[in-house]
């Protein structure tokens, strides 16, 4: 298995993602995780979904397929070294009197995590990074009494130099502008 | 569907434009003028509460727009799509919300696979309603957005105008397919606040269909084929989506190229040109198949290489360099790994390809085809339409119906064993003239289609081949083939069973028949009940009558055939099989 991740650019209407999450039911293509957000131009919105897939072939064939739908302005199926990516963890953790004390200093320097949120008997901590990060985190913090544990999906970015202006060329923008 | 209740009649109050002494229109008047100006002439459809305001404002619009009410929505869909097939523009239904809807469905996915362009009008309830289980309300924006190419709900009647042209633009250009437009009775009710203004469109910024091919694509598929000794070409509907027979004929007169088509690629060149090989797949000709086995480029236009095409695809011209020109990107390499694709429309492709490819004429190569042809017709063809004294046969009517129109007219058919033989032995001699469900296979489609067809094609004859099963499935429409005065000609070729499921169950069940045979209706007296004329034919020596004074008949006319019961379509590719497999008994 390979993971991919799938970077859809859009017009921003309603239905389109279930338009879009459509095809990877028909192939029975299990969505990882998926994060929609707008982009830097106004009304264009930009899907980041993430699956697993043993043929390079078939994730090929999806591909094309999203790109058939109407709103859909381009798509690109991309390796996990083709992009820089990252996702965000809040991690809710109870530290009741007497409780074993937090290591901040250990979270801080070796996790690169933070304290966002001090509760009376409880903190939030935040941590970005990969898949393989955040797991290892929550092992470390497995010491503790874990309350809540959340992940997002993955956003990500192309490593070439290209931003998007280069392949949805800024004359056919003049709409959105 | 009719009933009409109180819920879906509360509707949002139409607030007074900001300017009052200018006539603003209301959204279903917006409709009818956005249908006026996109050449709209022909509506099947069916009122119903959600859309009564539509129907309302379609009242004043009768001399510009011929409204035709068919008996169930099914109905509407496979006419819209007989329509569409042979004028090459937008079929247009028009229904009510919930049931209309969903009644649509089937020939909606029709549709799409078929890429048959066509434009679904469906009345929603109210804004306000949506959502709340209102009366006659579904989730048609859900329900079809698997098997539309594009749809919307318009909830604001300012959006008319854009998203009919739109919706015209989208169904018609590319890969054509069905487009289905959900208006809210709000919508439909409430006043435009700006004038009513319209303008076809044109382009839009997230669809491009490609047209033009690259010229490097063009450039390598005509050094394939101008080094290729034994060259095959696979014809599909795309070619007369695109209306490019005249492309096609020049091109493969100057190549010498033999040319297959796929069921629906059928009457794209006359069966009598000396390049014409057959048609390809499960039921298609002996050669055609056996031979896509040696060739050593292939040349598929405007195909998708149907699993009934490919039989078991793993095994489907694998010796061979694949040329695919195609419309739709995401066709190539789906079913068959392609050496050279060709992303554009038929028609340019072909203008493109045609300077640069050699003279040619593969004299040789042709002729491997004949060879097959003859055993085809000796094991097959001779025994089909001869007499051997039991009933008639499926083949012998299709025969004789093909000498008496001179191939000239528009065949229907519907699914299983009759179209199959309808395919065999129709000698088509004019494009555009076989209308048929390929992709989904949907009986009933053919009565209704039929009609379609007529409307859309006055001028020609039209005849509908209907098996017993697949007619029960659509029949009323026999009552708008009669409101409507079309001179639709019907023939049910009656064997009194689900001929094509039976064979499979002969072949692969070991004759166990289950629930195929069908206990039927009168036919003719189900026709005469509905103001049609019609006769059954029993007997051989009557059938050259019958079919003679169906013919001749002045207006619509309805002729059962009894046929042979147990009769089997060969040549047959066994599923799964590869091409090369093919039975012929």
């Amino acid at each position: 298995m390979t993971t991919y991740t799938i970077c859809i650019f859009t017009e921003n209407t309603i239905g389109l993602l279930n338009r879009i999450t459509i095809i990877f039911t028909r192939r029975r293509i299990n969505i990882e995780s998926l994060t929609v957000s707008e982009t830097e131009r106004k009304g264009v919105s930009r899907f980041t979904i993430v699956i697993q897939h043993e043929s390079r072939e078939e994730v090929e064939k999806l591909v094309r397929q999203i790109r058939k739908i109407v709103e859909v302005m381009a798509v690109f199926g991309y390796l996990n070294d083709e992009i820089v990516y990252n996702e965000i963890a809040l991690y809710k953790i109870a530290t009741p009197l007497g409780a074993k004390s937090l290591d901040v200093e250990t979270i801080n320097k070796q996790y690169k995590a933070w304290v966002v949120y001090w509760g009376l008997d409880y903190v939030v901590i935040e941590k970005t990074g990969n898949n393989d990060d955040i797991f290892a985190f929550l092992e470390y913090l497995k010491q503790y009494e874990i309350l809540e544990f959340v992940r997002s999906g993955r956003v990500a970015v192309g490593k070439t130099e290209k931003g998007l202006v280069e392949y949805l060329p800024e004359v056919e923008w003049a709409y959105y502008l | 569907m009719e009933t009409v209740s109180i819920l879906s009649e509360i509707t949002i109050k139409p607030e007074a434009p900001a300017v009052p002494d200018v006539t603003y229109i209301n959204g279903s008047q917006a409709l009818m003028r956005a249908l006026v100006a996109e050449g709209v002439e022909t509506i099947f459809g069916y009122p119903g509460g959600a859309i009564m305001p539509v129907y309302d404002a379609l009242y004043d619009f009768q001399d510009r727009i011929n409204h035709i009410l068919v008996r169930h929505e099914q109905g509407a869909a496979h006419a819209a799509e007989g329509y569409a097939r042979v004028t090459g523009r937008a079929g247009v239904c028009l229904v009510t919300s919930g049931p209309g809807a969903t009644n649509l469905v089937t020939g909606i996915a029709d549709a799409l696979i078929d890429s048959t362009p066509m434009v679904c009008i469906v009345g929603q309830v109210g804004k306000k309603l949506l959502g709340t289980d209102a009366f006659q309300e579904a989730d048609v924006m859900g329900i079809t957005m698997p098997i539309t190419k594009w749809n919307y709900q318009i909830t604001d009647a300012d959006e008319v105008p854009d998203i009919i042209s739109k919706a015209f633009y989208i169904a018609q250009s590319g890969r054509p397919g069905p487009v289905l437009i959900d208006i809210t009775k709000s919508a439909q009710l409430e006043l435009m606040t700006k004038p009513f203004a319209y303008e076809c469109c044109k382009s839009i910024v997230s669809y491009r269909p490609r047209l033009i091919p690259k010229q490097e694509q063009i450039e390598v598929a005509a050094k394939l084929i101008n080094e290729a000794k034994r060259p095959y070409l696979f014809v599909g509907h795309g070619v007369q989506i695109a209306k490019a027979e005249e492309e096609l004929r020049e091109f493969i007169e100057k190549t010498g190229i033999p040319v297959a088509t796929t069921l629906l690629g059928q009457s794209t060149i006359p069966t009598n040109h000396p390049l014409y090989v057959g048609w390809l797949g499960m039921h298609g000709n002996y050669g055609t198949n056996v031979l896509t086995d040696q060739a050593d480029v292939i040349i598929a236009i405007g195909m998708r290489f149907d699993d009934r095409v490919t039989g078991d695809a793993s095994r489907f011209i694998k010796q061979a360099k694949v040329i695919h020109i195609e419309i739709d990107p995401s066709e190539i390499d789906k079913i068959i790994r392609t050496h050279a694709p060709v992303v554009g429309d038929a028609k340019e492709a072909l203008k493109a390809l045609l300077p640069l490819v050699h003279h040619n004429d593969h004299t040789v190569w042709r002729n491997e085809f004949r060879k097959f042809e003859a055993i085809e017709y000796e094991k097959i063809t001779v025994p089909e339409l001869s007499n051997n004294g039991g009933k008639i046969k499926m083949a012998e009517v299709i025969d004789l119906l093909s000498t008496k129109t001179k191939g000239e007219a528009i065949l229907v058919t519907d699914v299983g064993q009759h179209q199959m033989m309808a395919s065999r032995y129709y000698q088509f001699r004019r494009p555009n003239s076989l209308v048929t469900s390929g992709g989904m296979g949907t009986m009933g489609f053919a009565l209704p289609a039929a009609f379609g067809a007529q409307v859309g094609a006055p001028d020609r004859q039209v005849v509908a081949i209907i098996g017993d099963g697949c007619f029960q499935m659509t029949l009323q429409e026999l009552g708008t083939i009669v409101q409507n005065k079309q001179p639709v000609k019907a023939i049910i070729l009656n064997n009194n069973f689900l001929g094509m499921v039976r064979q499979w169950q002969q072949l692969f069940h070991e004759r166990r028949y289950s629930f195929v045979e069908l206990q039927n209706p009168d036919f003719i007296t189900i026709a005469r009940g509905f103001g049609m004329d019609g006769q059954t034919c029993s007997q051989r020596d009557d059938l050259s009558n019958a079919l003679d004074t169906m013919l001749a008949h002045d207006g619509p006319y309805l002729l059962e055939v009894i046929v042979e019961k147990e009769e089997n379509v060969f040549p047959m590719v066994p599923s799964g099989a590869g091409v090369s497999q093919i039975r012929l008994s």
